[in-house]
């Protein structure tokens, strides 16, 4: 398994940054309208009321976009949280906790993958 | 005048002690003076049994690493001043402590010449061809990282040598990344090959701490990040360009 | 107290003369000094997970109709939803500064015949990329444009 891991380290560190700079500038937005702004009232519903957002969503550089952020940040999460579980003396689990996280962000990504081809 | 502090210092002789212990000195301070010269007074006037590593008081050696108040410190160069009446010194932090003060180095050792710290050619050039031309330029791109002094203080910082064995390492990755941006150098392969291997530069979580406390300003965490990005290319490229026999 | 480190921290491959005490952590590591804002940014990860599986379950909820949508809008308005929501704005923000903090010195003095531009320029058109991309985003999803 270490021996895997450290094949796929290049790959999953490449995920991670991208994670990083593109989740995190995707995410700022998301969270900021569709977390706060809108709950809060400081926009209006009306924004993302269903047949907008399906339209928006539905649009190539939309699902590109909604593919993007749910798949990148999942990838920093799951990079973080491994070394995470390192920090603290978790080596000897290393082979377990690494491919369930980086499982879970696979599945994640696939998940996402079939959440945004069935908008419509 | 002199001040008085109190050095608590971590004890450890393999032959007495079951665990290292502490024990306190009542040490009378100049102004001017460094932590290593507290020790000096210590080993000189109160306790002759202490061990610790020093030479050449002017930070160029790398000798002098301990930890002072849980912190990396270079010790003739890191100013009594800037503690107060109670400096614990204890040793660099992540290294197997062989007595007092004086941890393992043979480790560090074997990390630096795992990473190949040498101009690696496949031909060697004959002496009528000349000397290398390397203008100033082309010297910036690896001068900060040449200027380590081996003193090992990013590895007591760094989260990730205390809890993975395997790593490089700052200072090791550091230099191996120093011959990489070598224009005189041909081994950047054989050395990413070593990024990418047990030792993984990859390993790093960019802490930052290795830059932090280098006396030195090489900042080891530019170098190990700059060598993940090569590492990462000479990865991809390895699929592209085929590689060969030794 | 500073906890113990892995047995073999920095061991060579063979074993000196006389015995070794065990390696230590670094005493303040991993919640005092600068080794809490890194633990924290570590710690984000959860958070980061959180959002994409929370960004996955509304697209595939925007995709199953609209009482599924409404749901998930109203779901969106309450108050523990919303404060989770500003705690992982939070951490998206502190990411992103601790990130471009880092990022141009990670990157080589050349590849090839590519140079990076100056840090200073660098670190600014980070930013700039950061507004141009999360504003853009989120002009389009607050209804400002399209």
């Amino acid at each position: 398994m270490r021996h895997l891991l450290l094949k796929l380290e290049p790959v999953i560190w490449l995920l991670f940054g991208q994670g990083i700079m593109i989740g995190t500038m995707l995410l700022t937005a998301y969270l900021a309208v569709v977390g706060v702004a809108i709950p809060l009232g400081i926009v209006s519903p009306d924004a993302l009321a269903y047949e907008r957002a399906l339209r928006l969503g539905s649009s190539l550089i939309g699902r590109v976009v909604l593919f993007a952020l749910i798949a990148l940040p999942m990838w920093k999460g799951a990079h973080h949280v491994r070394h995470l579980s390192l920090d603290m003396g978790g080596l000897s689990r290393d082979a377990v906790v690494a491919p369930i996280l980086y499982g879970l962000a696979l599945l994640g990504n696939l998940l996402a993958l079939i959440a945004v081809v069935r908008l419509h | 005048m002199s001040d008085k502090k109190t050095f608590v210092i971590q004890r450890f002789d393999p032959d007495r002690d079951e665990a290292p212990r502490q024990q306190s000195y009542e040490v009378p301070v100049q102004p001017d003076w460094k932590v290593l010269d507290g020790l000096n007074f210590i080993k000189d006037e109160l306790d002759g049994t202490l061990s610790h590593r020093w030479s050449c008081r002017m930070a160029v050696c790398g000798s002098c690493g301990m930890m002072v108040n849980g912190k990396p410190s270079l010790t003739c160069k890191d100013a009594l001043a800037n503690y107060g009446d109670r400096v614990e010194v204890t040793p660099l932090a992540n290294f197997p402590v062989v007595r007092d003060l004086v941890v393992e180095m043979d480790g560090f050792m074997e990390k630096l010449k795992a990473v190949k710290p040498w101009i690696m050619v496949a031909k060697e050039r004959a002496v009528e061809e000349g000397t290398y031309r390397q203008s100033p330029e082309e010297l910036e791109y690896f001068k900060q990282f040449s200027m380590c002094i081996n003193c090992m203080l990013c590895y007591s910082a760094c989260p990730v040598v205390g809890n993975e064995p395997e790593f490089l390492g700052p200072a090791a990755i550091a230099l191996g990344h120093r011959y990489n941006m070598d224009t005189r150098d041909e081994g950047q392969r054989e050395r990413n090959e070593i990024f990418r291997g047990e030792g993984t530069v990859f390993a790093c979580s960019y802490a930052n701490e290795c830059s932090e406390v280098c006396p030195k300003h090489v900042d080891p965490a530019a170098a190990v990040n700059q060598a993940k990005i090569n590492a990462v290319i000479d990865w991809a490229t390895s699929f592209v360009v085929p590689r060969g026999g030794k | 107290m500073a906890r113990a480190a892995h047995p073999h921290a920095m061991s060579p491959s063979r074993p000196g003369r006389t015995r070794t005490a065990p390696p230590q952590m670094p005493a303040q590591f991993p919640t005092s000094g600068r080794y809490f804002t890194y633990t924290l940014f570590g710690s984000t990860g959860i958070l980061y997970l959180l959002c994409g599986f929370g960004a996955l379950r509304a697209v595939w909820l925007l995709g199953s109709g609209r009482t599924a949508w409404e749901g998930l809008q109203r779901d969106y308005a309450q108050a523990p939803l919303i404060l989770l929501h500003v705690v992982c704005l939070a951490a998206v923000i502190f990411v992103g500064v601790r990130f471009f903090r880092l990022f141009p010195k990670a990157q080589p003095a050349k590849i090839g015949p590519a140079k990076p531009p100056p840090r200073p320029i660098l670190h600014a058109g980070l930013y700039a990329a950061w507004i141009v991309v999360s504003g853009g985003l989120a002009l389009v999803m607050a209804g400002g444009i399209f």
